[in-house]
């Protein structure tokens, strides 16, 4: 029945077993179907009705009222620009254009080769370090368009298969919200978050 | 800063490790939990109240009044509005990376008090570091027996759960974000009820606070109300933390005693306004509040009630700062468009009218104006939020609509004549003069 | 809180009593104050999403605007619905709507009958102050095979999907994407395939969702109506038919509180097309060498009359049979049960095609219970049919009552039900175990279901849940049910057109008009009337078949029946029907039972005459023609009643009116029903009282009744709302949606048999076989196979329970 690994199952069933009721699961579990397809298929879909029980049509009516859930293929990469008032002050639609100029994806599209995929985001709370930039969700602030032209060159070259957001602050951020004492060794494998409960953090070396 | 830190306290002194869990056990963390497990469902809410300990999540509500609300049914549940997406703040998101085990400690607090076994953390979906950070606190306190069953050596039980929402400012709203929590479309639930207090998550009663208003509640317990609320206003006790970006010298968040003067924070504070550019225009409490401009506004105290009374809010504490080369038709319209796009769709108006602003105030920029523009924008507003007052006169559900009016507000009583200016020359005054500079 | 409680309000300035609670917009409405409004309905859940109702309320902090459709009246409430505040945020409203709401009322089905087209008008402001690009979709898309929608026309007040999710239980269509691109859709390649899908259409404020078959079909304002009930549900809801250019182009319901809120099952709302057929009956036929050819209504009654009289001269009335009457009118009925007492002198009379429950359960059990009764009892049993597939209307008022009302629901049946989701309980059994697992129960073996009917008030719907069932368990659960609880109320169930009306007019064995026992003291109190009539035991529809089989009975008159696919046993009607020496049918259609008939009357048809129906509580409402009558088509009284001259035994029925009025007097129950009386005072029909009504303590709850066979596998063959009965066969647009030959089987039989999803099975009974589709169903619990009955295309199995499936062609 399940077109899922079967780590992934046992991390539905693990995730489901944190609701007082297994609808409340949903979210998480389109995360997971993201993680298996690399974007929310409609198979995806399919199956987190299954899992909690409700119709494909009420899963669709969840995933389609969030931006993070991309019913589209995406990108290896998804480079988010912030272009809300706080970065739009600072030049936030100047590093929108530098993004989309260097890597020929216009804002809402994939590159051909799969690689890039470029949006435009509203707030991503890092307005003290604006004009800020994720990659697959992992914050990058005080990017300027020289340095995000350098971003989007690094990953066609570079291609990490985890994407680690101090090795990015390092390399292309500057001005920052306020100190990240913590470093992080980990970080992204894909167009969606990563955190430990979905299985999608990932450390360098592995994968 | 004069004044003592709470707050930001411990990650200001212990920068390199104020997230562990050693780190926070060594300068005292938990000793409050552990004494409130020993503590009555009234006496902690009695101690809360007496705090006057205000919600941080841009709302501004007594804790304890909520807390005393929560209805007799039971379970109870408590939820953590960790979905910080209001444009200009990012202080909750401080709080959670650099000293999570503060929240959890609140957590336990707030629990205990509302007889609540299990809780929740709602954290945006775009805040992925902070939430592993969460999450291994989380982890590292039911290793130490914090969390689960017995907490703290007593017999009391407490799950924690964090939730990754999926990118939706209006989950933030806290009916929206129950619904969320629930598996269903973040949509704003009809009020009355007023409170989740009364009905909230699963139709329980729930108590929904800010990471902001949480994390204070340790410091309460130890330091005890009467000293909270020394450290601030009377009106308005305790410190409550500032974002400011835009047009500053030195963004930041800046935990502050509330009383201090715009003057003060942006010059002072903030270090002023870069290249000694002139300060245009002040947002006081993120996107939805209504505007302040220096002229009228700058020695006014950073109170709730100072802002009141002014027309606007201190909301969520993010303060966006706005230099002479702002073009304030530009900068309404991409906040009008945020509240458009946020939408949840559910309100007429707020689905229909934001994206009609936006439109117009698009034209506008793009000196497609016309001189009945200014006039159709302000009534389209006006049947979003009646009478254009502060606070508004909804026709909606909830404020999301109505926040979108905010800027508009501004543009009519400050930046009327920037409007006409688009309209005559066909396009934005300002980027004229940066052509020919 | 109790409904007689009020409190005072004060709208516009005037002073109000109304009920404590209600709702403002409702209260509004009640004492005269039409608050404009699209997302609110009043038989769901309000919303408060599209914000119309807004009116200003003076709240403790001065005056609030709120939504009518979601506040509460409150003692002192003041409330102002028309000052220019409260215009304005109406009318912004309104503009906002109209900003991207498309300006095609001249082709839109929804012009001349659109809330949003006539609020604009008395509301709205003048031309359009949005001068930017509406928004455009690609249009329309069919979201089922019946219904269209046109996302650029919606408004998004939820009302269809709140339906589909609160009413009608398949959320199959939702809300999808957010903010000002949020629209109505279904999920790719998975339809709104509902059986009340249609409701939508009628839900739907705007022009947005619309019926497939209706589409640009006429004008609100060209068409005539007139209001009638549904006879594919013997519930009867309340409908109006909508005619143009004498052609019947739509069903809409009408909103009763006492059968069907206004909902209506797609059967019932899109099924009229038969009527509509080229190949309805126009002429009367009759046997020419050989063949069925048309002829004059006088040889064809002159050839029925001469044989009627020449067989009763010969061997009496035990010699005549007839079956059917249950699609009539209850005026066309007590014509037959006339007819045939008077004039054939037989008994020999069943409307029940041998799959009903006992006549006299049927009508006349005491402690019969009102349809409403379901909304205010404390535990509902529903022992009998899936309601979904057999009783649509009951299906959604018990799911209210289950999801919205908190009543405890208890259902038992063989397999899954559409129930199952709001059942607190569901027990299942082998079919053919019945009376087992009620012996169970009574021994205490299942304490949650003697805890369940220990309440207050219980409300049991008890019918045949399988063929395997015999037609006894609903008897004797109803009987068991009526000792428990404290107040029990019983509906018992059966399906087929006006089958209760046509029980209550005597179209049974053991029954004489009026729910009176055919015996000594009903027969004399007739007799004036009547005149002489038969005394010996009837015979029920199997009886009458073996009779035929046998020789014993020379003489079959079918009214409106198709004993050869509709009998739980075709194979034996049809044998039946070969050894009869003379078949005559009142019939629209030509049929698999009267096709080698010696003579076929046309009959008219539902919408096509007046009179009166019964639906299964009791309820006699008035049912209206409106559509002409095809050809030289007539009632069936009237033919029976020239029939009667003609055969030289008058009944004497000059007109409709004439016939009910004939039946106020003769039969006990329904004294003082005059079509007078349905047409003003009781809009809503009549309950007619129990006049001897039968208690059911005589009836022994079975005790060590028999098991279900012990066999591996056993047959379960229950019915579907579309089969291939002929009036479905004739209504093209839902004939499709009927399941086909499809055998379900539990995934573990499956795979013993190796039988795949999709792939062919051959089920085999000592009866019969048939190739089906195996749909592999955890619905289905293992050791069963269930087998719709009656469907195109799908051999009969009969009645035994043994089966055998083995897979075929792989
Ligand atoms: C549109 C909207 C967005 C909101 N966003 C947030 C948010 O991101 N974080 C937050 O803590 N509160 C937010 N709130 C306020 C919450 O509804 C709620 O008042 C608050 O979380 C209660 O916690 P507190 O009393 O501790 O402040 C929002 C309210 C509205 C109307
Ligand atoms: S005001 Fe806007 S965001 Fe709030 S409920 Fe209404 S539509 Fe949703
Ligand atoms: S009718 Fe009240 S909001 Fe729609």
């Amino acid at each position: 029945m399940s077109h899922w690994s079967e780590a992934t199952q046992e991390r539905a069933r693990e995730i489901i077993s944190r609701y007082p009721q297994k609808r409340s699961a949903v979210m998480p579990l389109l995360y997971l179907a993201m993680a298996e397809d690399g974007y929310l298929t409609n198979e995806g879909m399919e199956e987190v009705a299954l899992w909690v029980d409700i119709t494909p049509a009420q899963v669709q009516a969840v995933a389609s009222f969030y931006t993070m859930y991309k019913r589209r293929p995406t990108g290896k990469y998804l480079i988010s620009c912030c272009t809300s008032i706080s970065c739009m002050l600072l030049g936030g639609d100047d590093v929108l254009h530098a993004v989309e100029d260097e890597s020929g994806v216009p804002h809402g599209e994939t590159g051909a080769d799969g690689l890039l995929s470029v949006e435009h985001v509203e707030c991503i709370g890092a307005c003290g370090g604006a004009p800020a930039v994720q990659v697959n969700y992992e914050l990058i602030e005080g990017v300027t368009p020289a340095r995000a032209r350098e971003l989007v060159r690094w990953l066609g070259s570079a291609r990490p298969d985890v994407v680690n957001t101090d090795e990015m602050q390092e390399l292309f951020g500057g001005v920052r919200s306020f100190d990240w004492a913590i470093r992080e060794e980990s970080g992204a494998v894909g167009p969606y978050p990563a955190f430990q409960p979905l299985g999608t953090v990932g450390t360098e070396g592995d994968a | 800063m004069t004044t003592p830190l709470v707050v930001t306290k411990r990650m200001t002194e212990f920068p390199a490790d104020s997230h562990t869990i050693d780190r926070y056990e060594a300068t005292g963390g938990y000793e409050q939990a552990r004494r409130a497990t020993g503590m009555t469902r009234d006496e902690l809410v009695e101690e809360i109240k007496t705090s006057g300990l205000l919600g941080r999540g841009g709302a501004a509500f007594s804790a304890g009044l909520k807390w005393s609300f929560l209805a007799p049914a039971r379970p109870s549940y408590l939820v953590i509005n960790a979905d910080e997406s209001e444009p200009g703040t990012f202080k909750d998101r401080q709080l959670l990376e650099r000293d999570p085990h503060q929240m959890l400690e609140g957590i336990i607090i707030t629990a205990i008090a509302n007889e609540v076994h299990q809780a929740f953390i709602y954290i945006r979906g775009e805040y992925p570091k902070p939430a592993r950070r969460v999450q291994a606190a989380v982890d590292e306190a039911y290793a130490k027996g914090h969390l689960g069953k017995g907490i703290l050596g007593s017999d009391y039980e407490l799950d924690v759960t964090v939730h990754l929402g999926a990118g939706a400012y209006i989950c933030g709203e806290e009916t929206a974000l129950i619904n969320s929590l629930e598996g269903l479309r973040g949509e704003p639930r009809l009020k009355p009820p007023y409170f989740p207090a009364a009905k909230g998550l699963y139709m329980q009663p729930t108590i929904v606070n800010n990471v902001e208003t949480v994390s204070n509640l340790p410091h309460i317990l130890a330091m005890g109300a009467e000293n909270f609320i020394e450290l601030g206003h009377p009106l308005d006790t305790g410190t409550f933390m500032l974002s400011v970006s835009g047009h500053v010298d030195k963004p930041g968040n800046y935990e502050l005693p509330h009383g201090i003067t715009w003057r003060k924070l942006i010059f002072d504070v903030a270090g002023g306004i870069p290249n000694d550019r002139e300060l245009k225009a002040i947002i006081p409490g993120g996107a939805s509040s209504p505007w302040f401009v220096p002229q009228i506004h700058l020695d006014h105290q950073i109170t709730k009630d100072m802002c009141a009374e002014a027309g606007s809010m201190l909301g969520s504490g993010a303060v966006i700062v706005m230099d002479d080369t702002t073009c304030m038709v530009r900068a309404a319209e991409r906040i009008v468009r945020f509240f458009a796009h946020e939408s949840c769709g559910q309100c007429t108006p707020c689905r229909e009218g934001t994206t009609w602003m936006e439109m117009i105030l698009r034209r506008i920029e793009e000196g497609q104006g016309r001189a009945v523009d200014l006039d159709l924008l302000l009534d389209v507003s006006d049947n979003i939020s009646v009478g254009l007052g502060w606070p508004p006169k909804m026709t909606t559900i909830c404020p999301l609509g109505p926040s979108a009016v905010s800027p508009v507000l501004a543009l009519r009583d400050y930046f009327r004549d920037e409007v006409d200016a688009h309209v005559e020359l066909g396009g934005c005054p300002l980027k004229k003069v940066e052509a020919n500079a | 809180m109790p409904d007689s409680e009020l409190v005072t309000i004060t709208i516009d300035g005037v002073a109000h009593q109304v009920p404590a609670g209600s709702l403002l917009i409702k209260a509004a409405q009640d004492t005269g104050t039409y608050i404009p409004r699209f997302c609110w309905h009043e038989r769901m859940n309000p919303v408060g999403m599209c914000r119309m109702c807004l009116v200003e309320v003076q709240g403790p902090r001065g005056p609030m605007l709120l939504t009518a459709c979601t506040s509460n009246v409150a003692d002192g409430m003041v409330v102002d619905t028309r000052n220019d505040i409260v215009k304005k945020a109406q009318e912004g409203v309104l503009e906002f709507l109209l900003a991207n709401h498309p300006l095609d009322c001249p082709v839109c089905d929804k012009g001349g009958e659109c809330p949003l087209q006539d609020q604009a008008f008395s509301h709205g402001p003048g031309e359009s102050r949005f001068v930017e690009i509406k928004r455009n979709y690609e249009k329309p898309i069919a979201i089922s095979d019946l219904v269209l929608l046109d996302r650029e026309r919606c408004i998004l007040c939820a009302r269809c999907t709140r339906f589909a999710d609160e009413i009608s239980g398949d959320p199959l269509i939702e809300f999808k994407s957010r903010a000002n691109v949020t629209e109505v859709n279904t999920f790719p390649d998975l339809p709104f395939s509902s059986y009340f899908s249609g409701n939508t259409i009628q839900l739907c404020p705007v022009g947005a969702l619309t019926a497939a078959q209706y589409r640009f079909r006429a004008r609100p304002w060209d068409l005539q109506m007139v209001e009638s009930s549904g006879l594919h549900d013997t519930a009867h809801p309340r409908l109006s038919v909508q005619v143009s250019q004498n052609e019947i182009l739509r069903l809409v319901g009408v909103d009763n509180d006492a059968t069907n809120h206004g909902w209506l099952s797609d059967k019932e709302r899109f099924g009229f097309e038969y009527l509509g057929s080229e190949e309805r009956l126009v002429t009367p036929l009759v046997r020419r060498d050989g063949e069925l050819v048309q002829t004059t209504w006088a040889d064809a009654l002159d050839r029925v009359a001469e044989r009627i009289g020449l067989i009763r001269d010969e061997d009496g009335g035990g010699a005549f049979a007839v079956i059917g009457g249950a699609h009539g009118t209850n005026e066309d009925a007590y014509a037959l049960s006339k007819f045939a007492r008077v004039v054939l002198g037989t008994n020999n009379v069943d409307a029940r095609l041998d799959d009903a429950l006992a006549s006299h359960f049927l009508a006349a059990t005491a402690d019969r219970a009102l349809i409403s009764d379901i909304d205010t009892a404390d535990t509902i049993v529903v022992w009998g049919p899936d309601l979904k597939e057999e009783h649509p209307t009951l299906y959604l008022r018990v799911r209210r009552a289950a999801q919205e009302l908190g009543v405890r629901l208890v259902v038992v049946h063989p397999r899954a039900t559409g129930l199952d989701d709001r059942a607190s309980l569901k027990l299942g059994y082998r079919p053919g175990g019945g009376f087992a697992l009620l012996d169970e129960i009574a021994d205490g073996k299942h304490p949650e279901v003697r805890q369940a009917l220990s309440a207050e008030r219980v409300v049991a719907l008890v019918g045949q849940a399988s063929f395997a069932d015999g037609p006894k368990l609903a008897e004797s659960v109803a009987a068991y049910v009526r000792n428990k609880a404290g107040s029990a109320r019983i509906l018992p169930l059966a399906r087929r057109g006006n089958l209760f009306g046509a029980l209550d007019m005597g179209l049974a064995p053991d029954l004489l008009p009026g729910r009176v026992a055919d015996e000594e003291a009903g027969r004399s109190a007739l007799a004036d009337s009547w005149g002489e009539m038969p005394v010996d035991r009837g015979k029920d529809t199997r009886a009458m078949l073996d009779g035929l089989d046998s020789g014993e009975i020379r003489f079959l008159l079918l009214v409106g029946a198709d004993p050869v696919r509709d009998v739980p046993d075709p194979r034996k009607a049809a044998l039946a029907l070969e050894s009869a020496e003379y078949v005559v049918s009142i019939d629209l259609f030509v049929n698999d039972s009267n096709r080698d008939a010696d003579v076929i009357f046309p009959a008219a048809g539902f919408a096509e005459k007046e009179g009166t129906v019964t639906n299964l509580e009791g309820r006699v409402q008035k049912v209206n023609g409106i559509a002409p009558v095809p050809g030289q088509a007539r009632p069936d009284w009237e033919i029976l009643d020239d029939l009667a001259e003609r055969a030289g035994r008058t009944i004497g029925l000059s007109n409709g009116e004439a016939i009910a009025k004939e039946i106020s007097e003769v039969a006990p129950a329904y004294g003082g029903i005059s079509w007078d009386l349905l047409e003003w005072e009781a809009r809503d029909g009549a309950v007619v009282p129990l006049s001897s009504a039968r208690h059911l303590s005589h009836i022994p709850v079975a005790l060590k009744g028999d098991k279900a066979p012990s066999a591996p596998l056993i047959l379960h063959v229950a019915r579907t709302l579309y089969d291939d009965g002929v009036m479905m066969r004739h209504s093209r647009s839902l004939h499709p949606l009927a399941p086909g030959a499809v055998a379900y089987l539990n995934p573990d039989d499956a795979r013993k048999a190796g039988a795949q999803e999709g792939h062919g099975v051959k089920v085999v009974t000592k009866h019969g076989e048939g190739e089906f589709s195996a749909v592999l169903d955890d619905g289905t619990p293992p050791g069963v196979v269930y087998v719709p009955f009656n469907q195109p295309g799908a051999g009969s199995l009969g009645t035994e329970a043994v089966v055998r499936v083995t897979a075929v062609g792989k």
